[in-house]
C-alpha cells in the first residue's frame, strides 16, 4: 500500500526553500533574484511573517501535546512549558513584526526583548522536566558522574568556542543595555545547552524510532537557536548588517525544526 | 518462557516507538531492578515488568497508546509461548 507523503513533505520543502533563499541572499546579494525580485525589505518582511507562523504553530502543537497527555503524566508540564516558551517568543516577534514589515527596521533593544528573554526559563524548564520524567521512568540518563562529565564538557566547549566570540561583543562600545542584552542571549543559550546535552544521550538511544524523530527535530532546533543567537550577538555588535541573512536563516530553521518536532510528537500521541 | 525470549519480544514490539537501543536498555534496567535474572521468567514477573515499561512509555506515547503497545507485547509473548 502506498502512502501519500505529499502533505508530510511539503512543510519541509517550504522550510528548506526558505532557508536556502536567505542563505542565497547572504552569499549573492547582488544577483538578479535579490536585486530585482526579492529585495531586502521584502525578505525581512517575509522572514517576520514566517517566524510568526512557525512560532505560533510550534506553540499550538506543543499545547496540543500537553492536552493529549493525561493529567499526572510527568511529560505533560514539559510540553506546557515549551508551549509557553514558544508563545513568549511569538509575542516578542509580534512586537518586532510591524517595524520589519512596514519600515524594514529591527529595533534593538525593544520591548520584544522582554518576551524573548522570558522564553528561556520556560524552555529550560521544559527540558529539565523531561529529563526528570525520563529518570523517574527508569530510562538511562547516565550516572551522576556521566552527567557531571557532560555538564563539564559543555562548559569547556563554551569556554573554548563561545567566550572568544563573545569577548569582542562585550567590549564593543554602545549603550549598556544593548551590550547586556547582546551577551545575555548567548549566555542563556549556554544554559539551555546543558539540559540539551544531557537529553542528547537519550535522543541517541531513541534513533530510528518515532520518539527519536521528535527529538532529532527538537534538539536540532534548539542547537540552531543557540547558533542564531550567537550570530545575532556577533553581527549586531560588530555592525555586520550584511550578514543578517544568516541570522534570519538560522532563526527560521530553528523555529521550523522546533515546530516540526512538536507536530511530530502530536501526531505520535494522536495516532 | 526464558527471560531472554521475553526481553526479545518486548524489545521487538517497543522498537518502532522508542528505538531498539532504548527499548533494550530500558527493559534490561527494569529486569535488573525487579530482580529478574536467570533462565526463566514467571507470568507475575512479566506483568510487573510490563507495568514498569508501560509507565515509561507513557511519557512518549500517553497512557492510552502506551496501554495499547503493552497489549501488543502481551500478544507477542503469548504467540511465542503458544506453539509449546
Amino acid at each position: 500500500m502506498s502512502e501519500n507523503r505529499g502533505p508530510r513533505v511539503l512543510p519541509w520543502v517550504v522550510l528548506g526553500t526558505t532557508v536556502a533563499l536567505y542563505l542565497g541572499w547572504a552569499m549573492a546579494p547582488a544577483s538578479d533574484l535579490y536585486a530585482r525580485l526579492m529585495r531586502p525589505h521584502r525578505l525581512v518582511a517575509l522572514a517576520a511573517v514566517l517566524k510568526l507562523a512557525y512560532l505560533l504553530a510550534g506553540s499550538v502543537f506543543a499545547f496540543g501535546c500537553r492536552d493529549r497527555l493525561e493529567a499526572g503524566n510527568p511529560a505533560r508540564p514539559a510540553w506546557f512549558f515549551l508551549s509557553l516558551g514558544l508563545l513568549s517568543t511569538f509575542v516578542g516577534q509580534l512586537c518586532l513584526a510591524p517595524f520589519q514589515v512596514v519600515r524594514n527596521e529591527t529595533p534593538f533593544p525593544s520591548v520584544a526583548d522582554i518576551y524573548f528573554l522570558l522564553s528561556y526559563p520556560f524552555i529550560i524548564a521544559a527540558l529539565v522536566v523531561l529529563l526528570h520524567a525520563y529518570r523517574e521512568a527508569g530510562f538511562p540518563i547516565g550516572s551522576i558522574g556521566e552527567r557531571a562529565a557532560i555538564v563539564v564538557g559543555v562548559g569547556v566547549i563554551a569556554a573554548l568556542v563561545v567566550l572568544p566570540i563573545l569577548r569582542p561583543v562585550a567590549l564593543t562600545g554602545g549603550p549598556l543595555l544593548e551590550r547586556i542584552l547582546t551577551v545575555a542571549y548567548p549566555v542563556l543559550d549556554l544554559l539551555l545547552l546543558v539540559p540539551l546535552a544531557l537529553l542528547l544521550r537519550i535522543a541517541l538511544r531513541l534513533r530510528g524510532s518515532h520518539a527519536g524523530d521528535v527529538w532529532v527535530l527538537l534538539l536540532g532546533g534548539f542547537v540552531v537557536l543557540c547558533m542564531a543567537d550567537i550570530f545575532f550577538a556577533y553581527f549586531q555588535s560588530l555592525g555586520e548588517a550584511h550578514l543578517d541573512p544568516f541570522v534570519h536563516a538560522s532563526f527560521l530553521l530553528s523555529y521550523g525544526l522546533i515546530a516540526g518536532g512538536a507536530h511530530r510528537q502530536l501526531q505520535l500521541l494522536k495516532t | 518462557m526464558t527471560t531472554s525470549e521475553a526481553v526479545e519480544a518486548m524489545v521487538e514490539v517497543m522498537s518502532p516507538y522508542i528505538g531498539s537501543t532504548m527499548a533494550r536498555s530500558a527493559t534490561e534496567a527494569h529486569c535488573q531492578k525487579l530482580g529478574i535474572a536467570g533462565g526463566s521468567v514467571s507470568p507475575e514477573q512479566v506483568e510487573r515488568l510490563l507495568g514498569k515499561l508501560g509507565g515509561g512509555l507513557n511519557i512518549f506515547l500517553g497512557r492510552d497508546k502506551s496501554a495499547s503497545v503493552m497489549a501488543d507485547v502481551r500478544r507477542a509473548l503469548a504467540a511465542r509461548e503458544g506453539p509449546r
